[in-house]
């Protein structure tokens, strides 16, 4: 046991008790039956992510990207690894395990933030996938044009954080 | 069992990816990266069925409704504010959360809110980081980026609502779309 693993399975505790105060027992069945729900389109999918990610990993040259996207690599860095996140196909469950390959591979902490910023914000596959089906067009400018700056700023305020405590 | 288009999408990735790998480098390594994927799935498992389970509970609790309520008409930075949270809060994928901010579009919130939302769901999400990034990245580097984020959204909420000054940013009424 870590300590991810018990804060999240108190929290499971802790929502649980609030639903079955309200709803009683039929509304923790309802509560499971959602999950199940989601679990199921999981079941497959996400062992067929982790292989994909594992593979690719091992065929995109992530090693001197990593040393792009250094530590010293500064501002220009964080907006390198920021367009790459972008680029980094599919949900958590692909894009996490490729990130943890370039924190391997020696990317510095504000780019990684950038990375991940950048993945967040961009992604192209959501975009094409959900946000322009479902929200047009121009929500899809709106939200690209807010949000821009988002993964840079990310990262300087990073740089920041590293600097100023002892994390990092 | 359904198999959705998502399947097969990530069955070509799998199988293209691995097909490369073995091309290039031989069994081994497609030995190794298979053995790797499966050690990965059952360490992330426990986190990844208590995730589900906290969504399925927070659908009991919020409703949609009660969410378009509190972000509804012209809110100020208190809007923006409950947008992020309730975006941070909001469980699930894509196919979750886009929805919901077409709910409260429809319901009346605003650009600001609606882009504070969906930004506070994509950089804060408490869902993924629970059960992605904590075990996958690390709890040091988790909090750092979580720290780094944290005032973005409302950011991005602020510049959403300067940006639709320009006609080019005017959302249309949702009917419209």
């Amino acid at each position: 046991m870590n300590g991810p693993l018990i804060i999240v399975w108190v929290a499971v505790l802790i929502l649980g008790y609030f639903v079955w105060r309200r709803e009683g027992p039929r509304g923790l069945r309802a509560g499971a039956a959602s999950a199940a729900g989601i679990s199921k389109t999981l079941v497959l999918r996400l062992p067929l992510a982790l292989l994909a990610a594992s593979f690719l990993v091992q065929i995109v040259p992530i090693e001197p990207m990593s040393r792009l996207i250094g530590p010293t690599s500064g501002v220009i860095g964080i907006f390198i690894a920021s367009l790459l996140g972008g680029l980094l196909p599919g949900g958590p469950m692909t894009s996490f395990p490729i990130a943890i390959v370039f924190i391997e591979g020696g990317a510095g902490i504000p780019q990684m933030v950038g990375l991940i910023g950048g993945w967040s914000v961009f992604a192209l596959h959501r975009l094409l996938a959900y946000e322009a089906p479902i929200m047009g067009w121009r929500f899809v400018a709106l939200r690209l044009g807010s949000c821009l700056i988002l993964p840079l700023l990310a990262g300087l305020i990073t740089e920041v954080i590293v600097a100023v405590t002892p994390l990092g | 069992m359904k198999i959705a288009k998502t399947d097969i999408v990530f069955f070509l990735l799998a199988s293209v990816t691995g097909g490369i790998c073995y091309a290039r480098f031989g069994a081994d390594p497609v030995i190794d990266g298979t053995v790797k994927a499966g050690i990965l799935l059952l360490e992330i498992l426990p986190q990844l069925v208590a995730g589900l389970l906290i969504g399925g509970l927070v659908t009991r609790l919020v409703s949609r409704e009660k969410v378009a309520r509190w972000l509804g008409g012209a809110s100020g930075l208190t809007g923006l504010m409950l947008a992020t949270i309730a975006g941070l809060l909001t469980p699930g994928g894509p196919f979750t959360s886009f929805p919901m901010v077409y709910a409260l579009w429809i319901a009346g919130a605003d650009a600001g809110a609606l882009i504070a939302f969906i930004s506070a769901w994509s950089l804060l999400g408490f869902n993924r980081l629970i059960v992605w990034e904590l075990p996958l990245l690390g709890v040091e580097f988790s909090l750092i980026r979580y720290a780094a984020c944290l005032p973005l959204p409302i950011l991005a909420g602020v510049l959403a609502r300067w940006l639709t000054r320009w006609p080019a940013f005017q959302l249309k009424s949702p009917e419209a779309e």
